[in-house]
């Protein structure tokens, strides 16, 4: 016993060096990209097209936490979240190309349009429970998106339309770093959001509800409210993470603000990396993101993938996805972030416990 | 034929009062027109047959299901149509039947988190309420088992976790669903001591129970249901001696004998 409490504190000690150097070199190499670092002659660590990888991982870390808030902690399937961050993005994208505001006055109105639109939404949406709930807010992802693109007033479209919508493009130094660490701090905020949920009374009657939701309400845990706190607040960060995403990308439209993806994959990345958890959304978005990248060959590391030719590459990213999707439900149902605690260690009995576990 | 009281005799305000209360699933009553009161500090039993609606009466008062008739009153003011939320925040809280733990929770968890929530006399920060946890867990007995899984409690132990969330929430009146149903004879005489326990703190306690010796051991009033109505109620003696009653639960008897 005592043997093995060692082994799990060395595991747990070998994880967490790990995860601090690549996070270190993460967030440190691109600072090499820096004028002042290269003519002091500094190696480049990091070039343009990592901060844009890296840019998109923080903002999938942002998503899948903030769906980990409703899908994870409250129970609630989600599968319309992405019309926060679609919200988010038209609303910062509008102020600015619009209305002309500078990008920082824009950006904290996405978040608050999301979790305005959220509670709206909420409140009769969060009464549908189960299968029923997933569907009617994947029906609302879809259907926000096609509003924003087809909505005219006298003839003009309100929102762009299908040409979609320019920003003109924010005059900051370094722009690739300076999108890549304001996603960063979006995800940052993402973390230290549910790492408070989950200590609040808030967390205690999210997971109340979802274990079970009538026991929730005779103890006086006000349900509706809950839930809706819940949706308002991933709705929130996604939001952010779309305001963000408008002005780094400076070109908006309906297939890269509302991608209905996106939904599948910050749920996949939750449950790979752990629903319910602080770090697990965020470590299920790293890794997945990155294998998303490599498959669609934009990783600098990239390599064939054995009997597929290169422009069949999307469709097989897909398709592994898919795969991976039911192999980490069946076999890891507590996600990665279980291995890293050093709790328990990825096994074949581990595998026949889960599918014991997941299977009927 | 009641007698009318004394004129001598003030009465205040009971503590719940049901006048005429009403559930309805499609055409069958599950409560029709029930009216009783229960007095603060008072120990009540529900009996009836299967199907009585006893079950149904608790979600009425707790909040689950709507009246479809009849009036609920807590200390004098109507309850009627309140979400349950709000119930357990004046002090009412229940059990039920079938325990419904919080399963990623520890033990210790799950009572807290009645603390966390539950009545205006509860609602404190996670600190606070996990002290009081400890408190309700020792009263019911689970102490020990505090850090553990709900997964690795017995059916016993389950439903006196069921009764620790449940006191936990510093209620006024604790209804609770056939907690020694499916007991046996030495579970049963260890629940009895758990909710002679909690109506010593000065909880009113309202139950209901399949088993009769719990009725006659322990409440001082007793309420006979069948089909959603109220047959008798007074002292339990008494009521089990009706005829009426003997007569509900003699004929539910012979109609399974009969059955082939």
């Amino acid at each position: 016993m005592i043997a093995r409490a060692d082994t799990h504190r060395r595991w747990r000690r070998i994880f967490l060096i790990l995860g601090v150097i690549v996070g270190a070199y993460a967030l440190l190499a691109p600072l090499t990209s820096l004028d002042i670092a290269q003519s002091a002659g500094v190696p480049l660590l990091a070039d343009r097209l990592w901060f844009r990888i890296a840019t998109f991982i923080a903002m999938f870390v942002v998503m899948a936490t903030a769906w980990n808030i409703i899908g994870g902690i409250t129970g609630y399937a989600a599968f319309g979240n992405v019309a926060f961050f679609g919200i988010g993005a038209y609303t910062t994208g509008m102020l600015i190309s619009k209305a002309r505001w500078p990008f920082l006055a824009a950006l904290p109105v996405a978040p608050v349009m999301s979790t305005a639109f959220a509670t709206v939404v909420g409140l009769p949406l969060l009464r549908l429970r189960g299968h029923y709930f997933a569907v009617a807010s994947l029906g609302v992802g879809v259907a926000v998106g096609e509003l924003v693109q087809n909505v005219e007033y006298r003839g003009q479209p309100i929102f762009g339309g299908a040409s979609g919508l320019f920003l003109p493009i924010y005059a900051v130094d370094n722009r690739g770093l300076f999108f890549f660490y304001l996603m960063v701090l979006a995800a940052a905020i993402s973390i230290a959001v549910t790492w408070w949920v989950l200590r609040s009374r808030l967390g205690y009657g999210l997971i109340a509800i979802r274990e079970n939701e009538e026991a929730a309400a005779v103890i006086g845990v006000n349900t509706t409210a809950y839930k809706v706190a819940a949706f308002a607040l991933a709705a929130a960060l996604t939001g952010l993470a779309g305001g963000i995403f408008s002005q780094w990308n400076v070109f908006i439209n309906q297939d890269n603000t509302f991608p209905i993806e996106y939904n599948v994959q910050m749920i996949l990345m939750a449950l790979l990396g752990g629903t319910g958890t602080v770090f697990g959304p965020a470590a299920g978005a790293v890794l997945l993101q990155l294998l998303i990248q490599f498959l669609g060959g934009s990783l600098p590391i990239s390599a064939d993938i054995p009997f597929v030719s290169e422009s069949a590459r999307p469709i097989v990213a897909q398709v592994i996805l898919g795969v991976l999707l039911v192999v980490v439900v069946i076999f890891v149902p507590r996600g990665v972030i279980d291995f890293f605690g050093g709790r328990t260690r990825l096994s074949l009995a581990y595998l026949r416990r889960s599918l014991r576990e997941t299977s009927l | 034929m009641s007698e009318p009281d004394p004129p001598t005799r003030v009465r205040s305000t009971p503590q719940l009062e049901l006048r005429g209360v009403t559930k309805r699933f499609g055409g069958v009553a599950a409560v029709d027109g029930v009216t009783f009161e229960i007095d603060e500090g008072d120990i009540v039993g529900i009996i009836g047959p299967n199907g009585a609606g006893k079950t149904t009466l608790l979600n009425c008062i707790s909040g689950l299901q709507r009246l479809d008739g009849g009036d609920i009153r807590w200390h004098g003011a109507s309850i009627s149509g309140m979400p349950p939320h709000r119930i357990a925040r004046l002090g009412i809280g229940r059990t039920f039947q079938i325990v419904r733990p919080f399963g990623s929770m520890t033990v210790r968890e799950n009572a807290a988190v009645g603390a966390l929530f539950g009545s205006a006399d509860a609602r404190r920060g996670p600190k606070q309420a996990f002290a009081i946890a400890d408190e309700v867990l020792e009263l019911v007995g689970l102490a020990a088992k505090a850090g553990l899984p709900v997964s690795a409690l017995t059916i016993p132990d389950r439903k006196r976790l069921e009764v620790a969330r449940a006191v936990a929430t510093k209620p006024h009146l604790l209804l609770l669903d056939e907690v020694m149903a499916g007991l046996n004879n030495v579970e049963i005489d260890e629940a009895l001591e758990m909710v002679r326990a909690v109506h010593a703190t000065g909880v009113t306690v309202l139950l209901i129970e399949h088993v009769m010796r719990v009725i006659i051991g322990i409440c001082r009033h007793a309420i006979v249901l069948d089909f959603g109505q109220v047959l008798a109620q007074g002292e339990p003696d008494v009521v089990l001696r009706d005829e009426r009653v003997i007569q509900a639960y003699l004929g539910e008897r012979y109609a399974k004998r009969l059955k082939p």
